[in-house]
């Protein structure tokens, strides 16, 4: 009964049930924390210039949009204390000649501390955004979004604001 | 320093090795029948994962453990991280997706979808990954990671970077369970 091995395991037992309980408890609170939230959606996005040019890939010849871009974004909201980091990323939605439906993540951003979390941002997309098919009379949504990422416990994702109508591609430029 | 578990050995007697050899075997066919029983709940080959490298750092560190879901009908968005294995690559890998081209189809989803992924702490995308295929395919995704738990995996990288833990532990469990007296 009194075993060294029986201490051993109820001590370690005990431990380790706390701790699954209280991490437990973190993961709800945030997540009774985010029902309760006001949701975030007052942020902006603006295009202010897009252009279209040919590119050419490892092996495809495709067609390159150039975009520049302006947000705006108030995610201090969603800092609690099971907050790790902020994904932030900017998505282009659209559907080409060919009827596929494409996103495509132009921009993104880690934010991991409250005070970087106002968002002001004039600039051009970091990743590149092409289509082999090409862009003609497309035309994309810009949306920004979050990718919420707790200490412990589930992964969130939401909107944070985005173009009210879609923003058509303009015509190819042949020469750069 | 084990004379007085052999001593006990002998007293227990024949039978009760037996019930303790039955007992253990069902510890490991009830973990074995929890194990597959999520991989059916949650269609994936490998609900839970440890993450090995720190290409999503910040996001996630060596050791932290993973929860995968992948519903047949799931469609994966951007943003969603995932973790996917391309054929011949023996490790699976988590990434972020970074771009979803939906094309219609005839088959048993409305659409047919081709993924991009990057891991968060890489400059660029996957491509050079992926072993000469230019998108990832439903087909090679185990998974969508739900949810997170940190550092808890950190124990099966440590039995695969020293094997001696590993075997020191599963003997160390086994002699526990044959010597163990209620």
């Amino acid at each position: 009964m009194h075993t060294v091995y029986s201490r051993i395991n109820n001590i370690s037992a005990l431990f380790s049930s706390c701790v699954m309980g209280l991490l437990a408890a973190i993961a709800l609170s945030s997540m009774v924390l985010a029902v309760f939230e006001a949701p975030v959606d007052g942020g902006t996005v603006q295009v202010n210039g897009l252009k279209v040019v040919h590119g050419k890939g490892r092996q495809y010849k495709h067609e390159h949009a150039l975009v520049n871009f302006e947000i705006d974004a108030d995610l201090t909201p969603l800092f609690n204390w099971n907050t790790k980091q902020l994904f932030l990323y900017l998505d282009a939605e659209y559907t080409n000649a060919k009827g596929v439906q494409n996103a495509v993540v132009i921009w993104d951003r880690i934010v991991r501390r409250k005070e970087d979390a106002k968002i002001h941002i004039d600039g051009r997309q970091k990743y590149a955004f092409r289509d082999v098919t090409g862009f003609r009379d497309a035309s994309a949504t810009y949306t920004l979004r979050y990718n919420l990422m707790p200490h412990v416990g589930a992964l969130t994702y939401g909107t944070a604001g985005g173009t009210n109508t879609s923003v058509p591609f303009p015509p190819l430029i042949n020469h750069v | 320093m084990f004379s007085e578990e052999l001593k006990a050995f002998r007293r227990l007697g024949f039978r009760h090795v037996l019930l303790q050899a039955l007992n253990f075997a069902s510890v490991i066919a009830s973990g074995l029948m929890i194990w597959k029983g999520l991989g059916l709940l949650t269609n994936s080959e490998s609900p839970i994962v440890v993450v090995l490298s720190g290409s999503m750092e910040p996001a996630f560190y060596r050791g932290d453990l993973l929860f995968l879901t992948n519903p047949v009908s799931e469609r994966y968005h951007t943003g969603d991280i995932t973790v996917y294995k391309i054929p011949g690559a023996d490790i699976p890998i988590v990434h972020r997706v970074l771009e979803t081209h939906d094309a219609k189809s005839r088959g048993p989803l409305p659409y047919n979808q081709r993924l991009l992924t990057k891991g968060d702490n890489n400059d660029v995308n996957d491509i050079e990954l992926y072993r000469g295929l230019d998108y990832l395919e439903r087909k090679h995704i185990v998974g969508k990671v739900r949810g997170f738990l940190p550092y808890i995996g950190y124990v099966t990288i440590a039995m695969n970077d020293f094997p001696q833990l590993k075997y020191a532990l599963l003997g160390g469990l086994g002699l526990m369970a044959l010597l163990q007296r209620e």
